[in-house]
């Protein structure tokens, strides 16, 4: 719709179309002192900068007079807009639109739109400006060393903590919008003469092709363009690390930076990066080395332990040293259920522990945490529901799952466990080994645009020694080259 | 990014996991009945046999560029020929999955799950094969590389705990075997070379064509290697005379192995759990040929569709024998004839008519 000539009419259309949303604020102003040419500021209360809008727009327009300028009146009413916007305006970024409905979408994003009487254009301010949580430490993936800094819910700031990170013209951030009503602002950001084209283009078609009306999260965007959406595994890594975004950006990958979230996107996944933590970078090589080959035996473990405990204590107790099977023995006496209901019964309790933990946090939290370990704790095993020794391995599964950088990751692999105590419990250790070749097999199928899940794993990139920096961390001076597993057109590092 | 092709490094990795499977269990004592100490010379023999089919294959494949194994046949062989060709080879596959997975249940039931009935292992684990053979090949190349260092792994292992129990005067003494026998124990190592089919559906999807055989004659070498640790350490740690006893003697050497100062008391359960991955690899493998075969004679696109209605024609001709013995004596002799078909023959005749195709399109 175009707009019109009277500003009347004008505020008129916009009214309709607004109608019923109080928090619209149409200020009107008369500008000059002798003839008088009305305007109208239009912006939502509460997006906007309330004092630049009144100090820089709405005093300077006050303030304009026809006799100061000294022009002629006609050039005057001719290019008002021009004269304005140039003259008077003190705002950072101002644009023209003739398009009412491109003007009502401005309004919303917390823009303030400027019309004049007699004008067939109007003015868009750029005014951005709301109540914001200001930069803070991530909560979910806090460092020993390293920057402390964290995405917010703005795009535009996050857009600018990763800048801040690539100085580099090369470094490309793509806006759009996504979502029918809520028309999220989302940032495809990648570093161009790095990227693989092919990954970018899947990337930008997938989000292309979203048709929904609207995107709460970055994880429903995730959902939307994930390649297998039944999967329990993440097969893109989200994060609220800036740094993260930066270093993933320089290895080939692409960030998505969704607005109203602190939760940025990285793809391609792989079950190498899922296993990567920022600080693997900023420790020395020995240590994270270590530290990499742990959280690979806890993934396991996170999986195994209560599965390979109902199987060798119900199936194959000759697997263990004897003393110990007499041990488990002794251990259990006093237990009235079969192993499987006891390690379910625990298991179960964790989870409930865990969530309730999360939900709730502070004092209470602390407390949630102090009744759950004293009854999974000790509680459970005087009463003579559960067996010590079950408890153990409740805790290590526990840990094991936590000691993961990744959290979505933890949660896959957290919710397989279940299904594992199920084939223990049914077919024993050959369940396990079921269990497991089909996970592997559930990894070998599935991919994330278009790269291969299981990378390195799984051939690609074990020549150009991606174990390097997935397996291990070598030395920086060891890791010349870009991981293949992104296909990088620049693949040299130094 | 390639699409649908695989490296050489997946074809290796896919053809060593292919190959290593229930033939790791049985191989020493079957070759020591016949060959007595001498049964290694036999699993080279069977190794060196099948380089000039390597060659050929690679020739083959050389001459049809980016061509699959059914189009070159049918191109070279004409239709109906290649179709019954292509029957065979089904039926032989159904046969090699049955065996396999009939001894695999046996192998489990024995050693692992003493009172859970054989029908269960051998369903479930077809369940479970057919959720990867269902994928493209592709998928299966990455599962083999991802199963490769735990195959050689369990070898290390089986290495590493018989090494300090091991007698090695047990190897002699050796060229004493009477030799008239060696044919008859090439054939028993050739058989468990079984699965080296797949090469035929990989060969012309790799990025490297050059390449490729270099990397599959790699595989074989570690395929035999593999094969002659696990007669040697059975050979070795048993002696002549147990060895020939035993019916899988190299999860029986594990068994022996008690070390001091160990967590895990019984290791044969531990080896067996691992295998059950070199098991599986194998059998999606040749489950994956099966499929692949018979959706080429029925012109369909895709060898999806089969794989789901093969596991009840797998499971009743996996149970079809009474007992081991039957299953050993009635299935692998079927399987050794026929193999002589389906992979001496087969790759032998399709060249020979290939080459005559050739030289009469150019005359």
């Amino acid at each position: 719709m175009n707009i019109s000539k009277k500003l009347k009419e004008n505020i008129e259309t916009l009214k309709s179309i607004l109608k019923d949303c109080d928090d619209i604020i149409y200020r009107k102003i008369e500008i000059g002192d002798k003839d008088k040419t009305k305007a109208c500021l239009i912006f939502v209360d509460g997006l906007v900068d309330k004092s630049l809008i009144s100090e820089y727009a709405i005093q300077v327009l006050l303030q304009c007079t026809e006799s100061k300028d000294n022009m002629n009146i006609n050039m005057i009413k001719t290019n008002f807009l021009d004269r304005i916007s140039a003259e008077s305006i003190a705002v950072h970024d101002v644009k023209e639109e003739e398009d009412l409905d491109k003007i009502v979408d401005e309004i919303l994003v917390g823009e303030t739109a400027l019309l004049v009487d007699n004008c067939k254009k109007g003015l868009i301010l750029s005014s951005r400006g709301w109540p914001t949580r200001g930069i803070a430490e991530p909560e979910t993936e806090t460092v020993v060393r390293g920057p402390r800094d964290g995405f917010g819910e703005t795009m535009r700031f996050n857009t600018a903590l990763v800048r801040r990170r690539i100085r580099d013209p090369k470094m490309k951030l793509k806006a759009t919008k996504v979502g029918r009503r809520s028309k999220t602002d989302i940032a495809i950001v990648y570093i161009e003469d790095i990227v693989n084209e092919k990954i970018l283009q899947e990337v930008m078609k997938r989000i292309d092709e979203i048709d929904i009306d609207s995107i709460g999260e970055s994880s429903t965007l995730e959902a939307l363009i994930e390649d297998d959406y039944l999967s329990p595994f993440p097969q893109i890594e989200s994060t609220e690390r800036p740094d993260a975004v930066a270093a993933s950006l320089y290895e080939g990958r692409v960030g998505i930076i969704v607005d109203n979230t602190p939760f940025a996107l990285i793809v391609p996944a792989t079950l190498g990066t899922l296993f990567q933590s920022t600080e693997d970078y900023y420790s020395r090589w020995p240590i994270t080395s270590v530290i990499r080959i742990i959280r690979i035996i806890c993934a396991f473990l996170s999986v195994l332990a209560p599965a390979l405990y109902i199987a060798i204590s119900s199936f194959h107790p000759g697997l263990i040293p004897t003393v110990l099977t007499f041990y488990l023995a002794a251990s259990r006496v006093n237990v009235p259920f079969p192993v499987v209901i006891e390690a379910f019964l625990m298991e179960i309790t964790i989870e409930i522990l865990r969530e309730s933990g999360t939900r709730i946090a502070g004092p209470i939290g602390s407390t949630i945490g102090i009744v759950g370990g004293l009854i999974v704790g000790q509680a459970a095993v005087e009463a003579g529901i559960v067996s010590p020794l079950m408890i153990i391995i409740v805790a290590i599964t526990t840990m094991a799952s936590f000691a993961l950088p990744n959290y979505q990751w933890a949660s896959g692999l957290r919710i397989c466990r279940f299904a594992f105590m199920v084939l223990a419990a049914v077919l024993g250790l050959y369940g396990i080994m079921l269990g497991v070749v089909i996970l592997f097999a559930h990894f070998a199928k599935l991919k994330s645009f278009g790269v291969p899940f299981a990378s390195p794993y799984s051939g690609l990139g074990i020549k150009e020694g991606d174990l390097k920096d997935t397996l291990i961390k070598a030395p920086l001076q060891r890791l010349r080259f870009r991981p293949k597993f992104t296909f990088p057109r620049d693949k040299k590092r130094m | 990014m390639q699409r649908n092709t695989i490296s050489n490094q997946h074809i290796k990795a896919l053809l060593v996991t292919t190959i290593i499977g229930v033939g790791m269990l049985s191989l020493p004592s079957e070759l020591a009945m016949i060959l007595e100490n001498d049964g290694w010379i036999a699993i080279i023999l069977a190794g060196l046999m099948l380089i000039p089919f390597l060659i050929i294959i690679d020739k083959l494949f050389s001459m049809f560029p980016n061509k699959s194994i059914f189009e070159i046949g049918r191109e070279v062989m004409g239709p109906t020929i290649f179709g019954i060709i292509l029957i065979i080879q089904a039926i032989y596959t159904i046969i090699v999955l049955a065996y396999t997975v009939r001894i695999f249940g046996e192998v489990i039931k024995v050693y692992i799950l003493e009172t859970t009935p054989i029908e269960v292992i051998i369903i479930t684990m077809l369940l479970a094969t057919a959720y990867l053979s269902r994928s493209k090949i592709e998928v299966l190349g990455r599962m083999a590389v991802m199963i490769y260092p735990i195959i050689i792994g369990l070898v290390v292992f089986l290495l590493a705990v018989t090494l300090p129990d091991m007698d090695y005067t047990n190897i002699f003494p050796i060229f004493n075997a009477d030799y008239k026998q060696l044919p008859r124990g090439i054939m028993t190592a050739v058989f468990s070379y079984t699965g080296y089919e797949i090469i035929f559906l990989c060969y012309n999807y790799s990025d490297d064509n050059k390449n490729t055989l270099k990397y599959v004659l790699r595989g074989l070498i570690v395929v035999t290697c593999v094969y002659l640790i696990v007669f040697f350490t059975s050979l070795s740690s048993f002696g002549i005379y147990q060895l020939k006893r035993e019916i899988w003697p190299s999860v029986a050497v594990v068994k022996e192995v008690n070390l001091p100062g160990y967590f895990l008391e019984n290791l044969d359960g531990i080896m067996l759990a691992i295998w059950v991955i070199a098991i599986y690899a194998s059998l999606t493998s040749i489950f994956y040929i099966g499929g692949a075969v018979l959706s080429n004679i029925s012109k369909t696109k895709t060898h999806e569709l089969f794989i789901l209605p093969l596991i009840p024609i797998i499971y009743t001709v996996a149970l079809l024998p009474d007992n081991l013995v039957q299953t050993n004596e009635i299935m692998a002799r079927i399987i050794s004839y026929a193999a002589i078909i389906a992979r001496v023959i087969l790759p032998i005749i399709i060249f020979i008519s290939a080459i005559i195709r050739k030289r009469r399109s150019r005359a």
